[in-house]
């Protein structure tokens, strides 16, 4: 049976609701939680019955579905439902309550959303303190609900359920011989659910287990750092009135440790120094909350968790070690791979692609931080020069401005942008000589975007071909190199700079990519600032490389795809989403593989779905390339271990991954042949996905492509004596 | 104290009219040592004549032009001119530089491919191609430069039968405003034959057309007829692509480029003279640049450079046969060097300088070659001191030509010594002997024996 997508987002919101309890969206988590709240089955009903009420409601005002089918809405509502239920006696009344309950819970969490979410803050459970607060004081006056008896009666409703036997398990499970403390740890988690007992603890515990490593861990040191401060400050947690609170602990030390900061040594640190203070609010806040005779539920812990984000998004230097989840995977595993690959494959990212400022092989003269004038307020600079294959920059006795190689050559636009300003007319120097007064000599600044300029200094004067307000092109020739300024010898000053004043202090920015030559080998640098003595080119892209790459929205491709002996066709078609990530979907898995592709380089961003599937291959083989062909020249890179490492390989891994990696997945492609460099037509690129355990290389899975004027060829794999070819059909 | 040599007594005409109050330095210093080697230790090794090429100098030249031309324009390649001087080493060196191979004719191309040039780097030129020559160049995918029409027919018909599509690019000849205007090679571009020869290319169908060549002359010292034949590709590769929506992928500027060599009847030196290579990069890369080629269609750049690269690379070492005094009262110096292994002494006024230190009392003085032959004249007129017998000589800047033209009259000819980048000389050609020559003849059975 197929299933409509409008169904599927509906189901999926649903089971979200409940994971979301514990920030995750894992299914099996949510099948757990939906089982252990019909431990209590009229809680469960009304827990699930809220779920629906609210997720329809959302549907029918018409908010953003795939909100509503990640769970955001539901979760609040669902713990209101399970609080409801848990107090009254079923009935009629109690159902129009629990709709207005749910209403009221939505609402607030969208407006809350509205409020807050301005500042990227989670409203966590904050309209579900609401709603069940507000709920729980009318109904004392409300006389036609009863309250329920069931909480004390417990074994007759499992007796009802599931006869002796059900009673018998239940029994033995909660009198289990387990320390005290562990006793305590289970039923905190149970009482999220308001299931206060071991058994629903334990699943719970297990459940959490399967979501995340991280998070059960993290569980463990919230409740015990709570266990001990209790111990010091001569309270005992186990008693039975904190018990009922000892979730916030658990919550609190998910969500800093883990959830919403990446999982790190300080994040760790943070939730340790945090959870006293959950701790010591739990007290105040009950003395206060004792008056009203309302429990305050979640409430220490969503004050702490609020007060936290909110503090840490003042911070003026973004801290790498304790660093916000910007995207949300909703796992502290994904969150912490991704963040680790991305930190090594894309620091530097930037938007607009900056290229170097002339044609053919140059040399750094001085670089950031260069010992002659490239200090202060100026030392994000470049100064560019031709040398000769001695190192020398001139020929003869280097006495006149014609023998400097670098001279009277075109300068380019670095990027696309519009002239900020323009000087010209300044004499060159004659060689040796420096012109303190017109420090800069004749010079461009290029408006690239609104705090982003770029400064070209010493040209020639006469040769600027640009004026004050044209738009110029990335690689259009503008000028020619000059001598003018303080400029003792030929050369380029090169800088970037916020502010479109010449003589603005420069800013620490790359170039996007260059090849840098040491002999005869070729390195591609991406978003580096080359360094002194480097001797560096652009890209030349090579056309089959980005013909073959060159993936537009709409294109499809097809694939006949031999597995030894058996052959298969497999669709693929590349789109983009709304938030313009482009993808390569494949028809028949449904998998998904992001990608990024600027021209120079395509590099994989992400992968879901099937990973038998051949777009999951091609995702590892094709991992990153750059568009220009250099002979053997070698590209390296890291895969996200979620992606490439199966769960159960990484469950022990998981543990201590925020502190420890003994895992690894380099990526390793090789431009081993051209046919033809004046018309190419084929291209073979071989890569390799290579894992290690302790830095011992485990697996390896060679990859074979083989481009062509049409496109992308074919496509080989080999590994564990399998050979898998895929041929291309368009 | 050692006796001095006698030196005899002679009388000198002051000349006058120089940039100077002490006159143009008519004298050469001596040459002792090329790279590390003396002369006189060449000689006695490789014996007299001998042809010395300098490795340090070739790479240093290729990559001097190669920098002139990279740092103006993006996409640059160079094709070594075979007939420049084919001999292996001179070639590899080149090709290790990345220089492709140029041959005109179907020997220099079987060389090309004998030194291991993939036949697609291989640009065939030359009004002289035969059907198998052509065949085999079509089946490596070499380029075809089509020097006339019926090249172009029989390349049709070639393409029919082979079930290939030949890569081609057309030879044009233009007004670039030089004398004289080279028109006996490949279409003229005024008279419209050029469009003539692209029309029936693009309209058969049979023919993959690659790129433009010219090759607008020799020894072209106005840099600025680089610039007039570069536009005119230009415009033609941008008609071409407005009329047939072809992009051709390069434009071929030949060679041409002159050396430092003196010509004959020039009035100034050519140190003086000759453009460098950055006066022709920046002619032919403005020409290109400045077209109105899309950025993104800018087609590669080839050039033929040959005598420029490698002129300087190569010397002549010789040595002093006999001094002698002619009718009209000049000097003339006899030496082992004749026409037949400097075959530019027809062209240039070569610089000889001793190889050893030497008297500053200069005289002009007529050098002879030693051949039984009018005609053996190095210099006709060169102000030099008067050396003795077997003192030694060297003539700088011959690289080019005389390796391929040389003659074989009534001499062998000399070795060929390459000095390598770490100072090593290693023979890259050996001298003729008795023998090459005995087994290449026959002599019919009743010649074979004679009495006196």
């Amino acid at each position: 049976m197929k299933i409509s997508e409008n169904t599927r987002l509906f189901l999926h919101g649903i089971l979200n609701s409940y994971s979301q309890v514990f920030f995750s969206v894992n299914k099996v988590f949510a099948l757990v939680i939906l089982l252990v709240t019909f431990f209590d089955f009229f809680a469960g009903i009304s827990g699930l019955f809220a779920v629906i009420i609210t997720i329809s409601i959302g549907y029918g005002f018409g908010f953003d579905k795939h909100k509503i089918s990640k769970g955001f809405y539901g979760f609040n509502s669902l713990l209101v439902g399970l609080g409801l239920g848990v107090y009254f006696e079923p009935g009629l009344p109690f159902f129009f309550i629990l709709i207005m309950a749910s209403v009221f819970t939505l609402f607030i969490s969208v407006s809350l959303e509205g409020i807050i979410g301005k500042y990227a803050l989670p409203y966590l459970s904050v309209p579900f303190l609401l709603g069940l607060w507000t709920i729980s004081i009318a109904t004392r006056q409300f006389e036609a609900l009863g309250v329920s008896q069931r909480g004390i009666f417990t074994l007759n409703d499992l007796y009802l359920i599931g006869g002796n036997t059900l009673v018998q398990v239940y029994d033995w499970w909660n009198n289990l011989a387990i320390p005290g403390s562990i006793r305590t740890y289970f039923i905190s988690l149970g009482a999220i659910l308001f299931q206060f007992n071991v058994l629903s603890g334990i699943i719970i515990a297990l459940g959490l287990l399967y979501y995340s490593r991280i998070g059960f861990s993290l569980s463990l040191i919230g409740f015990y750092t709570a266990y001990l401060f209790y111990e010091i400050i001569g309270a005992n947690l186990t008693e039975v009135n904190y018990s009922y609170i000892g979730f916030n602990y658990i919550l609190t030390s998910i969500a800093i440790g883990g959830f919403f900061i990446i999982p790190s040594r300080l994040s760790y640190f943070w939730t340790i120094i945090l959870i006293p203070l959950v701790a010591i609010l739990t007290i105040s806040l009950n003395s206060i909350f004792i008056t009203f005779q309302l429990p305050i539920y979640s409430l220490p812990f969503n004050i702490v968790v609020l007060l936290f984000l909110y503090v840490l998004k003042f911070r003026i230097k973004s801290n790498t070690s304790l660093r916000e989840v910007y995207i949300q995977q909703n796992s502290p595993e994904k969150n912490l791979y991704s963040f680790q690959n991305d930190i090594i494959r894309f620091r530097h990212k930037l938007k607009i692609p900056f290229k170097l400022p002339f044609w053919g092989t140059w040399f750094v003269s001085q670089a950031h931080d260069g010992e002659h004038t490239h200090k202060g307020d100026w030392k994000h600079a470049w100064d560019f020069v031709v040398g000769d294959e001695n190192g020398k920059q001139f020929k003869g006795e280097g006495d006149y401005l014609e023998d400097y190689y670098c001279y009277n050559k075109d300068v380019l636009s670095p990027a696309d942008g519009t002239v900020e300003e323009i000087i010209d007319g300044i004499e060159d120097n004659i060689i040796g000589d420096i012109d303190m007064v017109h420090n800069w000599g004749n010079t461009i600044v290029i408006k690239h975007t609104d705090f982003l300029f770029s400064k070209l200094s010493h040209l020639k004067p006469g040769s600027i071909k640009v004026n004050k307000g044209d738009k110029v092109q990335s690689g259009q020739a503008i000028a020619k190199t000059g001598n003018s300024g303080r400029s003792p010898y030929p050369h380029i000053h090169f800088q970037f700079q916020a502010t479109p004043y010449i003589g603005s202090k420069t800013i620490d920015y790359p170039f996007s990519y260059y090849i840098l030559a040491d002999g005869k080998n070729y390195s591609l640098k991406s978003f580096e600032n080359p360094r002194l003595k480097d001797k560096i080119s652009n890209i030349e892209v090579n056309p089959v490389l980005k013909n073959a790459f060159h993936l537009i929205p709409g294109k499809k491709l097809s694939f006949e795809v031999n597995n030894n002996g058996v052959s298969e066709m497999v669709k693929w078609e590349v789109s983009t989403d709304v938030y313009n990530n482009s993808f390569i979907q494949c028809e028949n898995s449904g998998s998904i593989a992001y990608f990024e592709s600027d021209g120079n380089l395509l590099y994989f961003k992400h992968f879901e779905g099937n990973r038998s599937s051949l777009l999951y291959y091609f995702f590892l083989g094709a991992f990153k390339i750059q568009m220009g062909f250099y002979q053997d020249m070698s590209l390296k890179d890291q895969y996200p271990l979620n992606l490439l490492f199966k769960r159960s390989s990484l469950f022990l891994h998981d543990f201590i991954a925020p502190f420890f990696s003994y895992l690894k997945a380099d990526y390793f492609v090789n431009y081993e042949f051209l046919d033809n460099i004046l018309s190419p037509s084929s291209v073979i690129l071989k890569s390799n996905v290579k894992t290690y355990l302790f830095g011992v290389n485990q697996n390896q899975i060679e990859f074979r492509l083989k481009l062509n004027t049409a496109g992308i060829g074919e496509f080989e794999f080999f590994f564990k004596n399998r050979k898998i070819k895929a041929k291309c059909l368009n | 104290m050692d006796k001095l040599p006698f030196e005899r007594p002679f009388i000198k005409k002051l000349s006058s009219g120089m940039p100077s109050k002490f006159g143009i330095k008519m004298e050469s210093d001596p040459i002792t040592e090329i790279d590390g080697m003396q002369i006189s230790d060449l000689i006695k090794e490789y014996g007299s004549p001998v042809f010395v090429i300098s490795e340090k100098t070739q790479r240093k030249i290729y990559n001097e032009a190669k920098r002139a031309f990279t740092t103006r324009y993006p996409k640059v390649q160079f094709a070594w001119s075979y007939k420049t001087n084919y001999l292996d080493a001179i070639c590899k060196v080149y090709h290790q530089e990345g220089s492709w191979a140029e041959v005109v004719s179907g020997f220099e191309y079987d060389k090309a491919i004998a030194n291991g040039v993939d036949g697609k780097y291989i640009i065939f030129n030359g009004p002289e191609k035969s059907d198998a020559d052509l065949e085999k160049a079509i089946n490596n995918d070499s380029l075809i430069h089509i020097d006339h029409f019926d090249e172009l027919y029989s390349l049709m018909e070639l393409s029919d039968r082979l079930k290939r599509k030949p890569k081609v690019a057309i030879r044009i000849n233009m007004d670039t405003g030089i004398y004289p205007m080279w028109d006996r090679f490949g279409f003229n571009y005024e008279s419209g034959e050029a469009w003539d020869a692209l029309n029936r290319i693009m309209l058969s169908k049979k023919l993959d057309l690659m790129g433009l060549h010219t090759h607008i002359g020799t020894f072209i010292l106005s840099a600025n007829a680089y610039k007039v034949a570069a536009s005119k590709l230009a415009e033609l590769a941008v008609s071409l692509e407005r009329k047939y929506n072809h992009v051709i992928k390069y434009i071929d500027m030949g060679g041409g480029f002159a050396s430092r060599n003196t010509l004959k009847g020039a009035y100034l030196s050519g140190m003086d003279t000759a453009p460098s290579f950055d006066e022709y990069a920046d002619a032919i890369s403005s020409g290109l640049i400045n077209s109105q080629i899309r950025p993104e269609n800018l087609p590669i750049l080839i050039l033929e450079t040959g005598r420029a690269l490698i002129d300087d690379a190569g010397y002549l070492l010789g040595t002093v046969i006999a001094n002698k005094r002619l009718a009209d009262g000049r000097r003339s110096t006899i030496m082992d060097i004749g026409v037949n292994v400097l075959f530019t002494a027809f062209w240039y006024e070569h610089q000889i300088a001793p190889a050893q230190p030497f008297s500053h009392h200069t005289e002009e003085t007529a050098i002879y070659g030693p051949l039984c032959m009018n005609i053996d004249v190095i210099r006709e007129n060169m102000i030099f001191p008067l050396l003795k017998r077997g003192d030694h000589v060297v003539i700088s800047r011959i690289g080019a030509y005389n390796m391929t033209q040389w003659m074989q009259f009534i001499k062998f000819r000399p070795k060929i010594v390459m000095i390598d980048t770490s100072g090593k000389a290693h023979i890259i050609r050996e001298n003729e002997t008795l023998q090459i020559f005995a087994e290449m003849e026959d002599t019919p059975d009743h010649l074979k024996e004679f009495k006196l």
